[in-house]
């Protein structure tokens, strides 16, 4: 087997393993009663907590701003209608971008005020969806090198 | 002057800013400056005298399948391609801000090799650029016109809350607006560009310079002896770009008494879907030819079969298939939108000009041209004359030269 494939199995393996081993963690919560929620935070020094949430807390702000700003853009622009005969459905675009807009603003909010108190969940969520992405990407990229075509072009032999 | 002209795709048939590079980067040369052109994929065609550097990518956001490189198997795990992938899977466009990083470290390679004395980016706007300002070289930037036009226009058609939210991520409209701001200098090529780009990034009118394209009229001619088709018209430009504005021209050929004949120049189409879709809605099927991609020379015989070129946009920064087929003696019905007016010039006297999104004053200004080949010749001929009285490549260059000047005199 081609090296280039062995890396690519090695990196869906990794994702996948790493993607069990958080799906694990999870029936540990529901099926062992481990409530990580009364894991004390406060006993951590400021340094290591916000060594932690600053990064977490940051990447999940910018997330939820991008969310916010696209609900308040389609919310705010204006625009000429378009020709009435090409349309063809109703657009209920304003109303949906209403509601992100309020959801991201209570989920801000949210964030804001548990890393505020230190709450777990507030670190531990956001973690988990910005290393489930992460995760997904390495697996997407692997599962790309697995099945690409392993021949070079002509030119990138010659050379 | 040693001169490096950076744009993130260099290839003249992938729009306007691969068309502003080639012909700039020939007539700096021909001034007998050193031109070097760092450019990402579709790369620019070799031309003499420019010594062109690639700055490759894996081109993740245009492609679904088959974005390995199989010599580069792991290249897409490195930081700079892996944040690409991520940020391309996740509807951005990153191409522009990672051109922007590699161009940096391009140009940090380059100029420990050559000492560059100014550096001049075309419509890139990436936040690398902050970094290549503190390489030490004057550094400039054109605008052809603000990305802002482009996503309102899309938002002028049906659409649903998924393509708007798709198209707010696209545009990187925020990191353009903070790097504008931070460049010495904007060029831009029109009066009209350089006012919406002051309302859109806030850039200082003061630090806004216009310099008109130019047009290539050696290349784009009127050639003799060929036939005219009768009722023909012809359009230029991506019919997916919305601010083209083609669904306004397929509503007037619907309301026009004499029966015109389209023909769309576009590589992409018809393989898109939605102007075919347009053509039923309306009942225009067989009256519209898709020529798909085709060769300037063959372009340049189409603007000399047809009778009448029409550019129904909503928006232009300089619209160059205006002035193409002003080069070409073809009467041009255009809107007044946009730098349109400035390009085409007078109402009735170089062109044909119609207010934006009104099919039906688009339908009178064919039927009117159609009906008068008398006057068609006559605008013909004084657009060819405006072409090439105002613009040339040759007076872009000197103008820019000029500029390049004020900026290193400024710099020191």
């Amino acid at each position: 087997m081609p090296r280039p494939r062995i890396f690519g199995y090695l990196a869906v393996l990794f994702a996948l393993i790493l993607t069990g081993f958080f799906i694990y963690s999870l029936t540990l919560v529901f099926n062992e009663n481990i409530t990580f929620s009364q894991i004390d935070l406060q006993q951590l020094s400021n340094f290591t907590f916000y060594a932690i949430a600053a990064p977490i807390g940051l990447v999940s702000m910018v997330v939820i701003g991008t969310g916010f700003w696209i609900g308040w853009t389609i919310l705010a622009i204006k625009v000429v209608p378009p020709m009435p005969e090409i349309v063809e459905k109703k657009d209920f675009s304003k109303i949906k971008a209403f509601f992100m807009c309020i959801i991201t603003l209570a989920l801000g909010v949210l964030l804001i005020y548990g890393i505020y108190i230190r709450n777990f969940w507030a670190l531990a969520i956001p973690a988990a969806a910005i290393c489930i992405v992460i995760l997904g990407a390495v697996f997407w990229v692997g599962i790309a090198i697995i099945t690409t075509r392993s021949t070079l072009p002509e030119e990138k032999q010659k050379s | 002057m040693k001169i490096c002209l950076l744009s993130y795709r260099g290839n003249p048939y992938c729009g306007g800013q691969g068309i502003y590079v080639m012909y700039i980067a020939r007539e700096l040369v021909k001034l007998g400056h050193e031109v070097h052109v760092v450019a990402g994929p579709p790369y620019p065609f070799d031309e003499e005298g420019v010594v062109i550097h690639r700055v490759s990518n894996h081109n993740y956001f245009n492609k679904k399948k088959d974005f390995i490189k199989p010599h580069k198997p792991f290249a897409t795990f490195q930081p700079l391609n892996f944040y690409e992938f991520v940020a391309a899977k996740m509807g951005i466009f990153p191409e522009i801000e990672t051109f922007s990083i590699r161009a940096f470290f391009k140009l940090k390679e380059l100029l420990k090799t050559h000492k560059f004395d100014i550096i001049h980016d075309n419509q890139c706007l990436g936040y690398g650029f902050l970094l290549i300002q503190r390489l030490g070289v004057p550094f400039i930037s054109t605008i052809h016109h603000p990305l802002t036009i482009d996503r309102s226009t899309w938002f002028e058609y049906p659409s649903d809350f998924n393509i708007k939210m798709r198209r707010i991520l696209y545009y990187p409209l925020l990191m353009q607006k903070f790097v504008a701001n931070r460049m010495y200098k904007i060029i831009t090529v029109s009066h009209n560009a350089a006012i919406e780009i002051n309302k859109a990034f806030g850039v200082k009118q003061k630090n806004i310079n216009v310099i008109y394209n130019g047009m290539d009229s050696s290349l784009f001619y009127p050639v003799k002896g060929v036939q005219k088709k009768k009722n023909s018209i012809i359009f230029v430009g991506n019919v997916e770009d919305r601010k083209k504005g083609v669904i306004y021209l397929l509503k007037a050929m619907t309301l026009t008494k004499h029966k015109v004949s389209l023909t769309i120049v576009d590589g992409g189409a018809p393989n898109r879907s939605t102007v075919p879709n347009l053509i039923n809605k309306f009942g225009l099927n067989g009256r519209v030819t898709f020529t798909g991609k085709i060769p300037i020379d063959k372009l340049i015989r189409l603007y000399s079969r047809n009778e009448i070129a029409v550019l129904p946009s909503l928006y232009e920064g300089f619209g160059f298939p205006a002035a193409e087929a002003m080069a070409c003696e073809l009467p041009v019905l255009t809107t007044t939108a946009g730098a349109l007016p400035e390009v085409v010039g007078e109402h009735m006297k170089t062109g044909y000009l119609v207010p934006p999104r009104d099919a039906h004053a688009i339908a009178e200004g064919i039927d009117f041209l159609l009906d008068n080949p008398d006057l068609r010749r006559e605008m013909g001929k004084a657009a060819r004359k405006r072409v090439l009285e105002v613009f040339t490549w040759e007076n872009a260059a000197h103008e820019l030269v000029a500029m390049y000047d004020e900026v290193i005199n400024a710099h020191r």
